[in-house]
């Protein structure tokens, strides 16, 4: 059973061997806003990604992106049928493990908006929730300050009637950061922007044989409960999948005749209202 | 603020080559480049030369990157050169190798985008070693100077910078050149304009046509009807596996007799000589079954669209040098297009495939370059200069700003050395190499020698033919006597009193096309290509349009924006109830519009992107 490119087994649990791999757009923005760190920060960056594939293209690009140090791939046969929360589970015990290689606690973890072939956008908060990190979510810029621990973040908000609001936040370390569609790095100094580039020239050569830096984890190896993950620790079953229905259409249009004065002066008139509709108050 | 050495602004292959050389020297530079990846803001017409003049020294391509031979991604090394003199099915060809080959150890096609991508990588390599590099998306706003005489750079994309000294590598319209007030801009009777178009055939295909083998390449010259009565001419260049077929006339020509550039392209392909050089089979697709749902259709384009992409990657590779097992292909090709005629009702028919449209200005050395390349610690190289070569069939510029690019390098790394970028101590030495340059010296002055290789190609001509106007001056030069004492005569009255009396409509148009009818043989052609229109051909172009417009109208009521509608390649202009409008979007950077226009290059990352260049 398919829809789009996504595809169900009978159980009507995704299946994620024959949907397509890939880096989702949105998770490579969160490479992207990790790679920054790298350029800005010196940070160390490590990437994890729970596939059904073992030879990851996802974590390729992943590499390309971010010039990672450490990539993480989580593969097991008792993962599948996961949703959000089974997802969230193997990923926090990802981190987790990330965080005992390193010796440290991170001080970021970045997510995706949202995955593309579960489209709901929960699993980024249910890992920050259940490692205990501050959420921040559509985050459109932040910047570190290193000597306060602090993290500094934009935030854009799209509250329902009201024009977009940027929001900008200050968190202490760690944190957990969704990253916003919209999020587009920018180095504002030749230092910043020389490193970068070799930054991207490692990461492309680093890209061509990513094999070498994969380090593959199995249920055991990360050391998650059966309960918690896959299809047993998933409450959520997907037994029927819809479109969208088209909304029928709204609008009222009125014909207005340019080179009427009068009716320049109507549309004037509804433009103000219109505007004055947007103001704040 | 941060503190560099050496900005060049500009990453083409003049300004990476200043970059490869600095490298060399141990001296930090860094290159800022305003496209979002280097290459895809150049485009040449196509030949790279590499030349050893009698007198003087020049740096060639492969002394600056000693592997180009072996790594580079150059196309083909040209091995025959013709002119060809066109009056509609007539053609008269003139085979000036000879004239290709002097001084020279070769001449190769080459298509910017990958070129230069290759450049930056060798010259990227050797820059990190002394803290520099290449920063592309970076677009010049202004240079101003602090007390110390050290430039402060400010750009649209980042924080103001330091540095010591500028080679300024940003091509014909030099932003930096009019910013700081170096030179006025090049005015149209110092421009040329150029317009391309890349052309795809397989390998194997070009070849044939061409009579020439894998390594080897043909470059053809037009001039004739071709030229639809402009001063300047047509080009043909074979690469890999496509043609650069490209028209470039004096600017000052056709703003005489204003004519859309596109238009001396077309006229160039409906040639009937070119026409059967370009043409090629394509699949021909009908449309869906409009009855059918359109979920249906949507998957029978797709089907198509897949089928014919593995058509075309299974044909050009079946045309390569590469390909081992032909038969095997072949049969692959068959049952391919057995599938696609009998699933999905496709022929196949005879086209030219047109892959890429450009423009550019290329300035006339003869009567551009800079006298004094330089501005206090600001020193000019290449299209900025206005370092092109022009003389008769001899056209080159890549070699030229190349060695510029290491001649600024040299006087900059010299400059480092002793802490002086005074004008007296850098900007005059550079100068001084520049003038001793075997280019310059051919911008300067005719050359006996490659003139009577030139005259020997054309002894078949009949005299008659050359006209009164220069029958005496070609009858001095013909002969072995007195041509010595003609050329000496010549370069007495310089090249600015001559040039008038060459370059005219009487050597461009009315004697070639005399010469092909008269000594002309018949081309046939069976392939008569229909006129890609211009919003096709910029529609294929890909762009990453800004929200503000890089030009600015200024008053546009002069004879010059009268006639832009008509000049500018991409037709971003139009008359609209007697006034002159602009759109922005679709732009191909050329500067065509620049001299009545508040012009500049788009902010980094904008604009249109070359794929071929």
């Amino acid at each position: 059973m398919s829809a789009g490119s996504i595809s169900y087994n009978p159980d009507g649990t995704l299946n994620r061997s024959k949907t397509k791999n890939t880096l989702g757009p949105h998770s490579k923005i969160a490479t992207q806003a990790a790679f920054y760190a790298k350029v800005k920060y010196g940070a160390k960056i490590s990437v994890g990604s729970m596939s059904g594939h073992a030879a990851n293209n996802a974590l390729q690009i992943a590499m390309e992106t971010c010039d990672a140090d450490v990539l993480h791939l989580y593969n097991d046969p008792s993962f599948a049928g996961a949703d959000t929360i089974g997802t969230a589970e193997v990923l926090k015990k990802g981190v987790e493990k990330m965080e005992g290689q390193m010796e440290r606690k991170m001080d970021i973890v970045f997510s995706g908006h949202r995955a593309t072939d579960g489209e709901t956008g929960q699993t980024g908060p249910q890992i920050a929730w259940k490692l205990g990190l501050t959420f921040l979510g559509n985050v459109i810029s932040y910047d570190v300050d290193l000597e306060k621990r602090t993290v500094t973040a934009k935030r854009l908000l799209n509250l329902r009637g009201v024009p977009e609001i940027i929001q900008e936040i200050e968190a202490p370390l760690p944190v957990f950061i969704a990253i916003d569609p919209s999020y587009k790095y920018h180095f504002n100094t030749v230092s910043l922007r020389l490193s970068a580039e070799k930054y991207k020239k490692e990461a492309h050569e680093k890209s061509q044989n990513y094999q070498k830096y994969i380090q593959t984890f199995n249920r055991e190896g990360l050391g998650a409960e059966k309960t918690l993950i896959g299809l047993v620790g998933s409450p959520t079953i997907v037994y029927n999948v819809q479109r969208v229905p088209k909304g029928k259409a709204i609008r009222n249009a009125k014909v207005l005749d340019g080179s009427n004065p009068e009716h320049i002066q109507q549309t004037v008139t509804a433009i103000k209202e219109a505007l004055s509709a947007m103001v704040i108050k | 603020m941060e503190k560099y050495d050496v900005a060049i602004i500009g990453g083409g292959s003049s300004g990476l080559a200043a970059l490869k050389q600095l490298s060399n020297l141990g001296k930090q530079a860094i290159v800022l480049e305003a496209g979002d990846k280097i290459g895809s803001k150049n485009i040449s017409g196509g030949i790279l030369y590499s030349k050893k003049p009698k007198k003087g020294k020049v740096t060639n391509v492969e002394d600056l990157y000693n592997n180009f031979l072996e790594d580079a991604p150059y196309e083909r090394k040209i091995t025959r050169y013709i002119l060809h003199s066109t009056s509609k099915d007539k053609i008269y060809s003139m085979d000036l190798t000879a004239a290709h080959d002097y001084q020279s150890n070769f001449g190769c096609t080459v298509l910017m985008n990958k070129l230069n991508f290759w450049f930056a990588k060798q010259a990227t390599e050797a820059s990190h070693k002394f803290g520099g590099g290449i920063i592309p998306g970076v677009h010049v706003k202004s240079i101003t100077w602090n007390d110390e005489g050290r430039a402060i750079i400010q750009t649209d994309e980042l924080d103001a910078f330091e540095v010591k000294a500028i080679i300024a590598a940003d091509g014909v319209n030099s932003e930096i050149a009019e910013m700081v007030g170096a030179r006025s801009k090049f005015n149209p009777t110092q421009l040329y304009q150029g317009v391309k178009v890349i052309i795809k055939l397989p390998e194997k295909i070009i070849n044939e046509r061409f009579e020439i083998s894998s390594g080897e390449g043909a470059a053809h010259l037009f001039a004739g009807d071709v030229t639809l009565n402009h001063i300047g001419g047509g080009f043909l260049y074979t690469n890999h596996d496509t043609l650069s077929i490209g028209a470039v006339y004096h600017f000052d020509s056709l703003l005489k007799n204003p004519i859309e550039p596109y238009t001396l392209i077309d006229a160039l392909l409906n040639n009937p000589m070119v026409s059967e050089l370009i043409k090629d089979t394509v699949p021909i697709t009908k449309e869906p079954d409009k009855s059918l749902p359109q979920e249906e259709q949507l998957k029978t384009r797709f089907d198509i669209a897949k089928l014919i992409k593995d058509w075309n990657d299974v044909r050009g590779y079946y045309f390569t040098s590469e390909c081992e097992d032909p038969d095997g292909v072949k049969a692959r090709l068959d049952s391919l297009e057995e599938q696609m005629t009998e699933k999905f009702g496709i022929t196949f028919g005879i086209k030219h495939v047109e892959s890429e449209y450009g423009a550019k200005l290329i300035p006339d050395g003869k009567r551009c370059r800079m006298e004094k390349p330089f501005f206090k610690n600001i020193l000019f190289v290449g299209d900025a200069a206005g370092r092109g070569i022009f003389i008769g069939p001899r056209i080159e510029g890549l070699n030229v700003g190349i060695d510029d690019g290491v001649l600024a390098a040299n006087a900059v790394a010299r400059a480092l050395d002793k802490n002086d970028f005074s004008e007296s101590y850098l900007g005059e030495y550079y100068s001084q190499l520049v003038d001793e340059s075997p280019y310059t010296v051919d911008m300067k002055q005719i050359d006996k020698d490659y003139l009577k290789i030139f005259l020997d190609a054309a002894k078949d001509v009949p005299s008659d033919i050359i006209g009164s106007r220069y029958g005496p001056i070609m009858k001095m030069m013909s002969s072995n006597t007195f041509r010595g004492i003609a050329i000496k005569f010549a370069n007495i009255l310089g090249y600015d009193k001559l040039l008038p009396m060459i370059e005219t409509e009487d050597t461009y148009v009315k004697v070639p096309i005399q010469l092909a009818e008269r000594l002309g043989k018949i081309v046939s052609t069976s392939y008569f290509p229909k006129t890609t229109l211009i919003g096709d051909r910029i529609s294929k172009l890909s762009y990453n349009d800004d929200h503000i417009s890089h030009i600015k109208l200024l008053d546009t009521a002069n004879e010059f924006m009268k006639k832009i509608p008509l000049l500018c390649p991409a037709k971003c202009y139009a008359e609209e109830n007697g006034k002159i409008i602009l759109q922005y979007e679709g732009c191909l950077d050329c500067g065509t519009c620049s001299q009545k226009t508040e012009w500049r290059h788009p902010r980094g990352e904008k604009g249109v992107h070359y794929n071929y260049g």
